[in-house]
Formats: C-alpha cells, structure tokens, sequence
C-alpha cells in the first residue's frame, strides 16, 4: 500500500515536471527523453495544456545554428544561467535557468530566440563534448563554441560583432516565441513551481 | 532645517529588499539566488526569518543590500553604449554571469560556514 502511494506520488512530480515543460513550449522528443512517463500520457498531457496535437518529426540536429551571430548569444545567455542554478533535479535545473533566460530577454524587451527544445538540444551538445563554453580572450565573458576552439585568440561575436549582426531581427523572429508569448500561463506556471519546490 | 539623515528611506529600501527576497526565495530559490546575487544558504535563512527580525535587521540606517558587481561591469550595464543597444545590454548580462557569486555569509549556529 504504502509503496503504491509513493508511485503515486511519484508519477504526480512526474507530470507537474512534464507540464511545466509542455507550457515552456517543449516537443514530445524532450519529454519522452527526460519524464518518466508513458508516450500516451505525455501526448494527452500535451493535448490538454496546449490544447494541440505536439508537433510531428525530427528535431534539428546540428551545432551550426549555435554559432550564427543571434543565436549564439541567446544561447550563451541560457547556458550561463545554466550553470549557475544549483539544482539537483536536471529536469528542475532546465527549467529554472529557462525561465531566467525568458524573464531576461523579456526585462531588456528582446525577443527570445531560444526554444526549450534547443536549449535542452544546447546542453545535450555540451554534455557530448561537440560544444563547450570558451572565454573570450577580451571581455572574460564563457560563450558557447565549438569543442576544442583555443581560448587564447578566441574573440566573442559581441566583442566583434559582425557587420550585419542583429540585421532583419524583425523578419527572424522566432515563430515559437510568439507563440509561447500568446499563451497566458505566466502566473500560472509559477504557482506550480512553487507547489513543487515549496 | 536639519538636514537629512535618509534614516527612513534606508530602512524602508531595506525591508523591501528582505521581503522580496523572501517572496523570490519562497518561489524559488535556485533562480533567486542567480537574480539577487546572494548564496542559496542565506536565502534559506532569509525565509526563516519572521516580520519581527526583518523590521529589526531593516533598521540602523545601514544599507543592507550592496553592489554586487565591479567598477567596470557596473559602467556597463549603465550603457555604454556600442553600435547595437540591445546587443551591448545582453554583452554586459553575459559577463555579469560570468562574476562569481557571494558565498554564503550567514554561518551555522556554532558560528562555522555551512
């Protein structure tokens, strides 16, 4: 009896994880790779938060787009915060350095260009070693790279930005940042974080 | 006229520090401690406290709360200013995580660091 409730209690944390994750704007690969829950309940849990189907095929597989001028600085923004929050959970640690990334961008009125899914993509990359933080060798600031980019000559894009940096933002914004922005769950969301943590 | 002390003003600036910082850290501490630049332990400690000890640790017209960034880092995040506004603010975020933060201050009861 008594472990059945753990069960319970468990698949509970489960599910609160997985629809703080779906209300970030996460895709089913993430969830299935990082709740422990069944396919069928996370796609019904997906339907229910945002009231569609999660979206159909394979995530983009490539460290390319983290080094384009605009992205790498939003990345490097997330990643930074990532390594900041100490949080036991991983789970819990993407989400709160994901919400300090939005709450970031969003206090300087940037749009965020940084999904969830790309930033969990931004960690799985550095955990495999095919990306790492480097230093710049001007301003001290740890921004993300390619592995092995040597840190003595390496110079950031914002240190050396290049001449059509942060040209057509407008056209690029990202289609999942408005949506994201469109949904109202902010006051929401908090209050489950704070029924977990608290 | 005497001149002012900003006794006031301080103790008020500092009980809004506190209270916020208990709100944030009953919220959630992992990213209270990366906003308000202050170790997760002390926020801890911070939540423990009841209103009476705050208005108590409010009081004394010292500033609480202090600068938790260098000369040159601080210079920046004021604006200075490069091609891209909006570029120059996030470079100077970027560095701002980059500065390590405070270790806890607030020791166990047998006075040792936690």
């Amino acid at each position: 009896m008594a472990k059945k409730l753990e069960q319970i209690e468990a698949d509970a944390q489960e599910i609160l994880i997985a629809a703080e994750l779906i209300r970030l704007g996460a895709r089913m690969q993430l969830l299935e790779a990082e709740v422990v829950l069944s396919r069928d309940r996370l796609m019904k849990l997906y339907k229910q938060v945002r009231g569609v189907s999660p979206p159909k095929g394979m995530l983009p597989f490539s460290t390319d787009w983290f080094m384009s001028w605009q992205p790498n600085v939003h990345s490097t923004l997330f990643a930074n915060f990532w390594q900041q929050v100490a949080e036991t959970d991983h789970r819990r640690r993407l989400i709160t350095a994901y919400q300090l990334y939005l709450d970031t961008v969003d206090a300087v009125q940037i749009e965020p260009v940084l999904s969830i899914t790309r930033a969990w993509t931004l960690l799985r990359f550095l955990n495999a070693e095919l990306l790492q933080l480097t230093p710049c060798s001007q301003c001290g600031g740890h921004f993300v790279t390619h592995a092995y980019e040597p840190a003595k000559t390496f110079v950031c894009g914002l240190c050396h930005m290049p001449s059509r940096a942060g040209a057509g933002q407008e056209n690029r914004k990202h289609r999942l940042a408005a949506a994201q922005r469109s949904l109202p769950v902010k006051k929401n969301r908090r209050r489950v974080a704070s029924a977990v943590t608290g | 006229m005497p001149a002012p002390d900003f006794a006031e003003e301080i103790r008020e600036l500092n009980l809004n520090f506190l209270i916020l910082a208990q709100r944030m850290a009953h919220d959630n501490v992992a990213a209270a401690a990366v906003k308000l630049g202050v170790a997760e332990e002390d926020l801890r400690w911070l939540q423990t406290l009841s209103p009476a000890k705050l208005v108590r640790l409010a009081q004394g017209a010292m500033l609480v709360p202090q600068f938790r960034f260098d000369g040159a880092l601080l210079k920046q995040l004021a604006g200075d200013v490069g091609r891209d506004e909006a570029a120059a603010q996030l470079h100077a975020l970027i560095l701002a995580q980059a500065k390590p933060r405070k270790s806890p201050i607030v020791g166990d009861d047998d006075g040792e660091k936690t």
